[in-house]
């Protein structure tokens, strides 16, 4: 026989539920290593913020094609330099790769302080080749465009090499506490 | 016949309140002062979570993103209200975000209220001792569990459960009533098995 429990028990009841119950793991090891890739600002964040468990793995994923990306840079740069046709002077091409330069200055300086000037250093070994090989593609396309300035496929390769260092940017410092 | 004259309680307008100097530290980026705050919050935060998800596995996770989003936007804290009552709130609203994801086209066509969590409930038997609501409130079906644990444990009123939930201020009640009826009963049950 089934007898109703009355309103005024269930009240006590609910008064007595525990406030706090203990996880069944530690999970402060899984939030210090998040919060140590995780900068602290005053940025607010998406709080429906991505918990798919696969996300971490296609973010781990996207260094391969970036470092495809960096290699293939590399070795266009390197037929560039082998067939490189003469240098033409232009002051206004050469400004426009100068101003390239300087705005995407601008723009990394600005996705670092949206992260809280993480110190690069600190990235693992493997992210941070990641990054010098793509630094290192830009300034090799940028020595020549000193040489040849007039070049609008080395104008794009630069503006395309600058886009893959942003992204890789951010990348890098969007949270990543999926990780856990 | 002249009043007493007041006394200034020198000791509690001197002394710094513990907690805000730690939240203090914490916003500035001093890690151990968090990890004082996730001692001080993470079971309570881990109960918030795993009495709305009713799962063990996601409540652990969610925890986890309440402390790390914490760490992030705990510069929003103005202090105009308690610290606890404000990371409750960004806990129910990322809790409420991980559900709005989880749930697949499937799920929404096959309402997912006549489901109900048992299976989680069993294995969480092992782990700790639950309260025999508890383990009622793991099987309740999702909106009535939702509203249940957000007006009765929590303490937020309809009209703010309305609108976290997207729900009419009488739907939260009468899912309220429900979930108050479906508790008495299955405890009934519960208490003569």
């Amino acid at each position: 026989m089934n007898k109703v429990i009355s309103e005024q028990k269930l009240e006590q009841e609910i008064e007595q539920l525990a406030k706090e119950v203990q996880p069944r793991r530690d999970l402060w090891l899984g939030i210090e290593r998040a919060i140590a890739l995780a900068p602290q600002n005053n940025r607010l964040q998406d709080i429906t913020g991505s918990h798919n468990p696969n996300e971490n793995k296609r973010k781990s994923n996207a260094f391969i094609p970036t470092a495809w990306a960096a290699s293939v840079v590399g070795a266009v740069l390197l037929t560039w330099f082998s067939f490189s046709p003469g240098a033409l002077d232009s002051q206004s091409s050469i400004n426009l790769a100068s101003s390239m330069q300087n705005s995407f200055e601008q723009q990394k300086q600005f996705v670092l302080a949206s992260f809280g000037q993480p110190e690069l250093k600190q990235l693992p070994i493997e992210m941070q080749a990641q990054l010098s090989g793509l630094a290192n593609a830009r300034k090799a396309i940028g020595t020549a465009l000193v040489n040849d300035p007039n070049n609008s496929e080395l104008l794009n390769l630069l503006r395309w090499t600058q886009k893959q260092e942003l992204d890789l940017l951010k990348q890098l410092y969007s949270p990543q506490w999926q990780t856990i | 016949m002249l009043d007493k004259p007041k006394v200034i309680d020198a000791k509690e307008l001197f002394t710094v309140d513990p907690e805000h100097e730690i939240i203090t530290r914490a916003k500035q980026g001093d890690q151990q002062a968090f990890h004082q705050l996730y001692l001080s919050y993470h079971r309570r935060i881990y109960a918030l979570c795993w009495r709305m998800l009713a799962d063990k596995d996601s409540a652990e996770d969610v925890c986890q993103e309440v402390f790390v989003q914490l760490w992030q936007k705990i510069n929003n804290f103005r202090g105009e209200s308690k610290f606890a009552t404000w990371l409750h709130s960004v806990a129910t609203n990322i809790v409420l975000g991980h559900l709005r994801k989880q749930k697949n086209w499937l799920q929404r066509i096959f309402s997912i209220e006549e489901h109900t969590t048992a299976e989680a409930t069993v294995e969480l038997q092992d782990d700790f001792e639950i309260s025999s609501l508890d383990k009622q409130i793991q099987k309740l079906p999702e909106r009535a569990r939702l509203v249940f644990v957000l007006f009765a444990v929590e303490g937020y009123r309809h009209e703010e459960i309305s609108t976290m939930l997207g729900m009419a201020v009488g739907s939260s009640k009468s899912q309220y009533h429900r979930a108050k009826s479906l508790l008495r009963e299955s405890l009934s049950e519960f208490s003569y098995e």
